[in-house]
């Protein structure tokens, strides 16, 4: 088994982290308070290619291996203090990107993946509703055809980059005898009728990563950007999900990482009682808990690239790594603070909005508690 | 390989089970996504089972209802995969 990645993999994390630690880290702490969205970092990162590491060169894109575009976002999370800005890509990225790029048809490719990729657009994907969150294929929205094009109708809720999107994969009903095998996804323009994003919901973290409600009164959808065939919807949704419970966490490995830096610095130039804190049992010990998990997370997220990589299934893994990671992640920030002290509680040394933002992790993609039922269910239980 | 019995038997013994439904058998035309008998999670574990039984590889846009409906169609959708037809 190697563990090693290429010299070309480690220097694009390198180059990521430089680039993120360059141009992505002015002004986190006013855009947080503000709760605003930089359309110009999401185009300093598109430029830098963030946004096309996976797909193919036809569409803007490297052509990445899984692996090293993990390594990447990685680097991401390391160097960019913005995680609503990650979030935001990772959501384009994973949830409406992905989808379009596994399932569309080659028109649908070229009219859409070269502009996400590019930066020009932004992507939203809309699955949840008011009344379906865990129960996620409890959909109301309903999709009628009509000939030439379908009629949607219906209300999503917590969708993330809602306000600026210019493209929606949204999931409605064509068929409610099916249950969750009459859903169906549709690629649905900012400027189609009947399509209406509300004002924005205002968050506990990730307040840079925008989120609003989308109502779609008679939204008129042609045929051709209906994606992949009726009833495919929610094989497409389990498709992304298990990219979102994988991919998106990434980034916070990097965090995790950049934290657990940042905490071996302190514990060495703090002193109390004439000595590093670092030399205090108590404080190097939740140094090496930040080590222990940082490493468990990494191993168990590369084992679910490695099986996307080689085309097998992942149901399980994803969830095992979403569950660890997103709950390493917050006790890791629990334990930034803590090593901190009071200055860890002020929100100049940002370690506060880490943890704002941390706690979401356990929350989108599937809550820790629906991770659980889906081991257990592969479990056998 | 008698495609509908390993199925049924996998239907009944690892699927159905899990959501307390007492089944003892399966109809081959009977619709098992409104009787139940398979949901969201359901036909996760149905589709590993398959690729790893029968050898096959069912990609994501196979998974519509036309080839999971019914035990009847879930023979022909496999049938077709062995043979290599889809």
């Amino acid at each position: 088994m190697d563990f090693d990645f290429t010299s070309e993999q480690l220097e694009l994390k390198i180059n990521t982290i430089k680039f993120a630690q360059k141009e992505l880290n002015e002004n986190v702490i006013l855009r947080d308070r503000e709760g605003s969205f930089s359309k110009d970092l999401w185009q300093k990162c598109a430029d830098f290619g963030i946004l096309g590491f996976p797909f193919p060169k036809e569409y803007g894109g490297a052509d990445c291996d899984i692996l090293t575009t993990l390594l990447i976002m990685e680097g991401l999370g390391c160097g960019c203090k913005d995680s609503g800005l990650i979030f935001s890509i990772n959501g384009q990225m994973w949830t409406v990107q992905m989808p379009i790029f596994h399932f569309g048809t080659p028109e649908q490719k070229t009219k859409y993946l070269s502009k996400l990729c590019s930066g020009e657009w932004i992507g939203a994907n809309g699955m949840t509703e008011p009344g379906s969150g865990s129960d996620s294929f409890a959909l109301s929205t309903t999709a009628k055809l009509k000939g030439d094009y379908y009629l949607l109708n219906g209300a999503k809720t917590f969708i993330t980059n809602a306000p600026t999107a210019d493209l929606f994969i949204i999931f409605a009903t064509t068929d409610k005898s099916k249950g969750f095998m009459g859903i169906t996804a549709f690629l649905v323009e900012k400027g189609f009728p009947g399509l209406k994003v509300s004002k924005e919901i205002e968050k506990m973290g990730l307040k840079t990563s925008p989120m609003a409600e989308v109502i779609l009164e008679d939204c008129k959808v042609p045929v051709e950007n209906r994606l992949s065939k009726e009833g495919n919807g929610a094989a497409i949704f389990n498709d992304g999900i298990e990219w979102e419970r994988s991919c998106m966490l990434a980034s916070d490995i990097g965090v995790m990482e950049r934290q657990l830096k940042e905490c071996v610095k302190y514990a060495k130039e703090r002193r109390q009682f004439n000595k590093p804190i670092g030399k205090f049992q108590a404080i190097a010990n939740k140094i090496v808990d930040m080590k222990v998990r940082l490493e468990t997370a990494r191993l168990i997220l590369y084992k679910v690239a490695w099986l996307k990589k080689t085309q097998n299934r992942a149901g399980m893994e994803a969830a095992l790594a979403k569950l660890y990671l997103s709950e390493s992640l917050v006790k890791s920030c629990l334990d930034a603070i803590q090593i901190h002290g009071g200055y860890g509680y002020t929100t100049e040394y940002e370690l506060e909005r880490d943890l704002r933002d941390s706690v979401a992790s356990t929350l989108y993609s599937g809550t820790s508690e629906i991770q659980k039922n889906i081991i257990a269910e592969y479990l056998g239980l | 390989m008698n495609i509908i019995s390993e199925l049924e038997n996998f239907l009944i013994t690892e699927v159905s089970v899990d959501y307390g439904l007492d089944k003892k058998s399966v109809a081959s035309d009977e619709n098992l996504i409104s009787s139940g008998i398979i949901d969201s999670m359901g036909i996760l574990k149905l589709v590993s089972f398959m690729e790893k039984n029968f050898g096959i590889k069912i990609n994501n846009e196979d998974i519509v209802p036309e080839n999971f409906q019914t035990l009847n169609a879930l023979k022909e959708f496999v049938e077709k995969k062995v043979k290599k037809i889809i």
